[in-house]
């Protein structure tokens, strides 16, 4: 699995010029993924405004009236409905995407749990905000988090270009191992903040993604039914199957991304390591605090500290097996999440502890509650808190640190 | 990328062989028996309407009223003469039981039965349709004594089931009481002669003037033939001696005497008032015929009015007609009159409930004594058979001759006896349903091939009111024919009844419920939830309901459970409506709603035996 | 005499799980058959989820999607929504929910879906209560009807949902019921025909849930229609109405005395009923001929 970390890379940098065919625009984080979502021809996209979403509806519908998005905009009357149609339309054997954030997404959840035991491999952009209550607007991861036993694929990501590219890439992995994919991206720290990106051509990414052809499906010229009454040992082998299916995800991804950089010169690999040659510890981050991270690692390097960066891109399935490859020698983890599950601390703390259970001379694993509501993580706190980290002895629990 | 890993784990794929793919169907539920929850099954049968169980002749009223809905009118006529070789007759005469207790009350009143059956038996002799031609020969002969309707009836059934027959009728004329007891302006002659004529025609010997008379006589018919059918009616007529003394003497005649007079155009005159004693038809039409002929006229009847055994619109028509009725009440003594009649003392009587059946005991009513005025007494209150000539060779028991209730034969062996000669019941249509039984007890005797005697179904088995739906029967105005004025009709002996128009006879046909008759309505395929009611698919034709999409399915199994009872005759073909729909044994649940649904009682719900 | 002619195409099959005599399965046979093999049809639970057949198995020779219980008209929506980009303009999209699938949870997404006029039938059939999980009152469960959740008598008034539907002003609403199986099928093909949202609502009695003998559903189902109780009618537009069977002068006493959920009504309790649906009939009509006549806008 030599693909499975990528080699550390940054975005283009903003002066590059694109390939033939690709555009290079000014987006948002949302409005990069409109784009991606383009690209990736879905047919049928049934959606409910929420904020922080809303641009990216707001740009297909753009995208749409101006002729360059030929799709079907279903404007439901809610999440669950959005959801429901996404869904059956699937199932009808057409590609659907759709976005939602926070409330909206949990309105979802029962229908998620049904998208992914329904196969339906629908891909989901997911703009996280703070859940209520009390109401607010703010970047916290918690709301894809508490997905992730629905049976979603979940990527995050931390800026426009990863988001368009990730969009791309898991339309091919969800309708491989027939799954849904959940592509996830902060509010305002991703979702609005703009960016130089990079817009494959329509025939590059039409080369990359083939026609969605799944196969079984709602056809009256099939006479297939979904979702007949099972009994016992049918729900159990139907969880086993989808089981065995996001086992799948972790080698579809590796190679999706492979053929993608292939493709479009683009590759993120499911986790990246940065700077982590000769590393005292490792900063274990995802979604928009990478970016800050990786400026934070870049400034402790300046300052002598041999302190590099892990970061988790596929979260659904966890990649057990390349995390602990990744900090195999390590001594000391130090992980800074922006979501706080009460009772259990950060999330990615709890899974990456999971995850290195029963490794032989595991790291010691700091996990750090900073940024839980949006609160400002910046390079220069992220220093202050790793090199805290260095000093203090790791408690079980996580730590709220501002 | 691979193959394997675009088409993943999912559906029929994932599953092991052998094992149930989890999602995604991969068949249909017809391949499950949802006929074991089934604690009764629906069984289609012919039942019998009650028209049918009370009609004396064992006529299958519904099948043929359904032919005339459809304009089919010779297949109704053939259907009815299968029982009856004189419609037009009893079109016009019969008591008409069948109407007795139609279903159709229900909804508002009983169906013109009698009505529809004018029409046919006059639509026959306008058409000339022909009886059906007997079946072969049996090689045998049998003896009919007496051409009235019981005879005749006889003799026709014997020669279609392939008998030699020969009517001996004593008269000059065949018919009897059709020709010589009924008043013209009820049954004009023609038609009496037209249905004889049509009859005779299958081949019937016929000696007329040939009375058998006596036990030698008999004998004699016993020798030549293999079987005697003995009708020779009730010519005897009672008569009430009190009133023939005194100032009666002279005065009274029998009412059976009167209308053979008045047949034949030679009634005495007798002086201008008349009373008539009795309250059966044979009253109505002796005070009716003499209203005729010009004489005021009192009927004096035991019974009230409303138990008069005379047809309600005879009574209703006679008073039309001016007869005077002093019904509960008789006639005590007579008197010589002032004016040179006679005075009728007369009382109101009420009749003792606990006579024994058939007798009828007046209590007279204190104070309810009146007087009559009268020129002549004309008594209709019955006859007798005349049997003293026979001798001991047939047993008789209160005045008729015995017959075993089945098969109707006497205490002589290969002799069999029906009609008002062993019969109390003094209707047209129960002599010609007698001659009818009597027919195939003799077949049978005679050691026929098919021939079996009819069963007789009883009121209780047959479709009652609960048993048909109302819903499916629009609220629709009973149809009457058309009866003359009672100014006009006085005027002669022309007919005052009409037939039915085919206007008016297909409406009331779409009256009748066809009440235990299947006339393959749909509803029990329509309303089965589990579409385990299906069609005959060959007697259903192309149309037929083979689910075309349904591979495998049993669609068109045979028609098995289909039962056929009481309601067909056992003679000749079952109704042509007949099993049409059949129960797929493995998917009825047994509900009921096919039962339910039928509009006319014509499936039946049989508990299961487990 | 009347019968009926119905055009089934083979559609629903034998060997289902309903119960005997079930008038659910009976209306499910009507729409089913009528609607015809070009047709993709949406479940949520409910009885008919059961009718449809364990897995691997259908009682349904069409493609059935089994969807949540408010989700309905969505899912349905979104089957319609890709046969469209498929190119596949002739195939019927049908909506099979249950009465608590309709009235009560399903109701946003319907509604959702009647606002956009999505391109489907939807037909509730509605048995006035959540028969399936053992007859719980629903939006639908008519005033005093006992359920195992009001089993002193429902203290409400059963919604009318096909006034609401027609307030939608989608092209087509309309009342059914299996005892009318003719006036049901012709319904169900003219919905067919048409494109947009249509909307049925089939009253279905649950002889279990109502306390009806095996064999009454048809009986009771016409009684419904001849007592006044359901009428039976068509709504186009929102404003076109049409009245196809309504009361027949019989007193809905008969239909009440039918079903045990109503046997526990007194005298007084049975004429404030009859008050009930005499006031609905009238206003009805009212509501017919305030219509008369209109031109539609839109």
């Amino acid at each position: 699995m030599s693909a499975t970390v990528a080699t550390p890379r940054r975005s283009p940098p903003a002066n590059q010029a694109p390939a033939p065919g690709d555009l290079r625009l000014l987006l948002s984080g949302n409005h990069a993924v409109s784009y991606g979502a383009m690209r990736a021809r879905p047919e049928v996209v049934p959606i409910y405004p929420i904020t922080p979403q809303t641009p990216i509806a707001e740009k297909i519908s753009d995208l749409q009236l101006a002729g360059d998005f030929d799709v079907d905009l279903m404007t439901a009357e809610s999440e669950h409905s959005a959801m429901s149609a996404c869904i059956t339309a699937s199932l009808t054997g057409v590609r659907v995407f759709t976005a939602t954030a926070s409330q909206g997404l949990f309105l979802m959840h029962e229908m998620l749990h049904y998208a992914s035991g329904a196969r339906a491999p629908i891909v989901m952009v997911n703009v996280n905000r703070t859940i209520g209550s009390p109401w607010g607007f703010w970047p916290d991861q918690t709301d894809s988090l508490a997905q992730r036993d629905t049976g979603w694929i979940q990527y995050y990501t931390e800026n426009g270009q990863e988001s368009l590219d990730t969009v791309i890439q898991a339309f091919k992995v969800a309708e491989e191992v027939l799954l849904p994919a959940m592509v996830v991206h902060e509010a305002f720290y991703v979702s609005h903040a703009l960016e130089p990106v990079t817009v494959p051509s329509q025939e590059r990414v039409d080369a990359y993604l083939p026609r969605f052809d799944p196969p079984h499906k709602l056809d009256t010229e099939i006479g297939e039914s979904w979702g007949n009454v099972v009994n016992q040992d049918m729900f159990y082998r139907h969880r086993k199957d989808l089981g065995a299916a996001m086992n799948q995800v972790l080698e579809a991804s590796v190679r999706a991304d492979a053929d993608y950089k292939d493709a479009m010169g683009r590759g993120y690999g499911i986790l990246e390591k940065y700077r982590t040659e000769d590393a005292d510890m490792l900063i274990v981050a995802f979604g928009a605090m990478v970016g800050s991270a990786r400026v934070a690692v870049d400034m402790l390097r300046a300052a002598g500290k041999a302190v590099g960066l892990l970061k988790i891109k596929l979260f659904r399935p966890f990649p057990v097996e390349a995390v602990r490859a990744a900090v195999a020698g390590v001594p000391r983890l130090v992980v800074m999440e922006r979501n706080f599950s009460p009772g259990g601390g950060g999330v990615l703390h709890q899974e990456l502890k999971a995850a290195l259970y029963g490794m032989p001379d595991p790291p010691a694993v700091h996990g750090y509650l900073a940024g839980v509501g949006g609160v400002n993580v910046s390079p220069k706190k992220i220093v202050e808190l790793a090199e805290k980290a260095l000093t203090d002895e790791p408690v079980p629990d996580s730590v709220w640190q501002r | 990328m691979s193959e394997v890993t675009r088409r993943p784990a999912t559906g029929p794929a994932a599953a092991s062989p052998g094992e149930v793919p989890t999602i995604w169907t991969t068949g249909w539920t017809d391949i499950f028996n949802t006929g074991t929850w089934r604690a009764a099954t629906p069984i289609h049968e012919w039942r019998s309407s009650p028209c049918h169980t009370d009609c004396p002749i064992g006529n299958t009223i519904p099948g043929w009223i359904a032919n005339i809905r459809e304009g089919a009118y010779q297949e109704a006529w053939l259907a009815l003469v299968e029982t009856n070789p004189f419609p037009a007759v009893t079109g016009r005469v019969c008591h008409h039981p069948c109407e007795g207790h139609c279903n159709r009350e229900v909804i508002e009143t009983v169906v013109g039965i009698n009505g529809l059956e004018h029409f046919l038996g006059d639509r026959a002799l306008e058409e000339g349709w022909a009886l059906p031609a007997p079946v072969g020969s049996q090689g045998k002969r049998v003896a009919v004594v007496g051409g009235g309707p019981a005879g005749l009836s006889c003799a026709y059934h014997l020669r279609r089931l392939g008998y030699d027959v020969t009517v001996f009728e004593a008269r000059d004329e065949l018919g009897g009481l059709l020709r010589y007891g009924i008043p013209e302006y009820r049954l004009a002659a023609g038609v009496v002669d037209a249905e004889i004529a049509r009859l005779l025609d299958l081949g019937i010997e016929v000696r007329l003037g040939a009375p058998v008379a006596d036990a030698a006589e008999l004998e004699a018919l016993e020798a030549e033939y293999d079987a005697v059918f003995l009708g020779v009616g009730a010519q005897q007529a009672k008569m009430l001696a009190h009133l023939e003394d005194g100032a009666g003497a002279g005065r009274v005649l029998d009412g059976l005497e009167y209308l053979r007079r008045c047949t034949e155009g030679v009634a005495r005159d007798l002086g201008e008032r008349m009373t008539v004693i009795g309250g059966g038809s044979a009253a109505m039409d002796v005070a009716r015929s003499a209203r005729r002929l010009g004489h005021t006229v009192s009927v004096v009847a035991l019974e009230s009015r409303a138990t008069m055994p005379a047809q309600p619109e005879e009574i209703e028509q006679a008073l039309e007609e001016g007869v005077a009725l002093f019904d509960g009440a008789m006639v005590a003594a007579v008197e010589a009159g002032a004016d040179g009649g006679l005075m009728l003392n007369c009382v109101k009587v009420t009749l003792d409930l606990g006579a024994p059946a058939g007798e009828l005991r007046p209590v007279p009513v204190e104070g309810g004594e009146f007087a009559l005025a009268a020129d002549v007494i004309v008594t209709a209150i019955g006859q007798d058979p005349d049997l003293a000539a026979f001798g001991d060779g047939l047993a008789v028991e209160r005045a008729l001759l015995l017959t075993e209730p089945t098969t109707l034969a006497t205490s002589r062996a290969g002799v069999f006896a029906g009609g008002d000669v062993a019969s109390v019941d003094r209707f047209v249509s129960e002599a010609i349903g007698a001659g009818r039984r009597a027919a195939y007890s003799i077949a049978e005797y005679l050691n026929h091939p098919d021939a079996c005697i009819p069963e007789r179904p009883k009121l209780e088995d047959s479709v009652n009111r609960t048993e048909v739906n109302p819903f499916y029967f629009e609220t629709t105005e009973r149809r009457e024919r058309v009866v003359a004025p009672a100014a006009e009709r006085l005027t002669g002996f022309d007919e005052t009844i009409s037939a039915y128009s085919t206007e008016d006879a297909t409406a009331e046909a779409g009256r009748c419920m066809s009440c235990g008759f299947c006339v393959q309505c749909d509803n029990c395929f329509v309303f089965c939830p589990d579409m385990a009611v299906q069609k005959d698919a060959s007697a259903a034709g192309a149309e037929s309901a083979a689910p075309s999409a349904s591979e495998g399915a049993p669609a068109t199994a045979p028609p098995a459970g289909v039962r056929v009872t009481a309601a067909v005759p056992c003679v000749g073909a079952p109704p042509d409506s007949g099993p049409f729909y059949f129960v797929l044994d493995q998917y009825c649940k047994g509900c009921g709603l096919c039962v339910t649904e039928c509009p006319r009682g014509a499936v039946r719900l049989e508990q299961v035996n487990l | 005499m009347h019968t009926y002619e119905l055009d089934e195409q083979k559609v629903f099959n034998s060997g289902h799980n309903a119960c005997p005599g079930c008038g659910e399965a009976l209306a499910v046979r009507y729409v089913l058959n009528t609607m015809g093999p070009n047709t993709i049809g949406v479940i949520p639970p409910s009885c008919i989820a059961i009718i449809s057949g364990p897995q691997p198995y259908s009682s349904m020779r069409i493609p059935v999607y089994q969807t949540t219980l408010e989700a309905s008209a969505a899912s349905a929506a979104g089957i319609s929504r890709a046969l469209k980009r498929q190119g596949k303009h002739d195939v019927n999209v049908l909506a099979l929910a249950g009465d608590g699938g309709t009235y009560d949870i399903g109701f946003q997404a319907l509604s959702g879906a009647a606002e956009r006029n999505e391109d489907m039938v939807y037909v509730c059939l509605d048995n006035e209560g959540y028969m399936n999980t053992g007859a719980q009152k629903s939006s639908s469960t008519p005033y005093l009807a006992v359920t195992s959740s009001t089993p002193g008598g429902k203290p409400s008034d059963k919604k009318d949902i096909a006034e609401i539907m027609a307030a939608h002003r989608i092209p087509y609403v309309a009342t059914a019921t299996v005892g009318y199986p003719d006036d049901l099928a012709r319904k169900v093909a003219k919905a067919r025909d048409m494109k947009g949202m249509r909307f049925i609502v089939v009253l279905t009695p649950c002889l279990d849930g109502w306390g009806v003998a095996d064999d009454g559903a048809v009986r009771v189902s016409r009684l419904a229609v001849d007592t006044g109780f359901f009428p039976l009618y068509e709504v186009e537009d929102g404003e076109r109405y049409t009245i196809n069977h309504g009361p027949k002068g019989i007193p809905v006493e008969r239909y009440l005395e039918q079903q045990k959920r109503y046997r526990h009504l007194d005298e007084d309790q049975v004429k404030e009923i009859q008050a009930g649906v005499d006031h609905r009939w009238s206003l009805l009509q009212a509501r017919v001929e305030s219509m008369a006549g209109q031109a539609r806008i839109r």
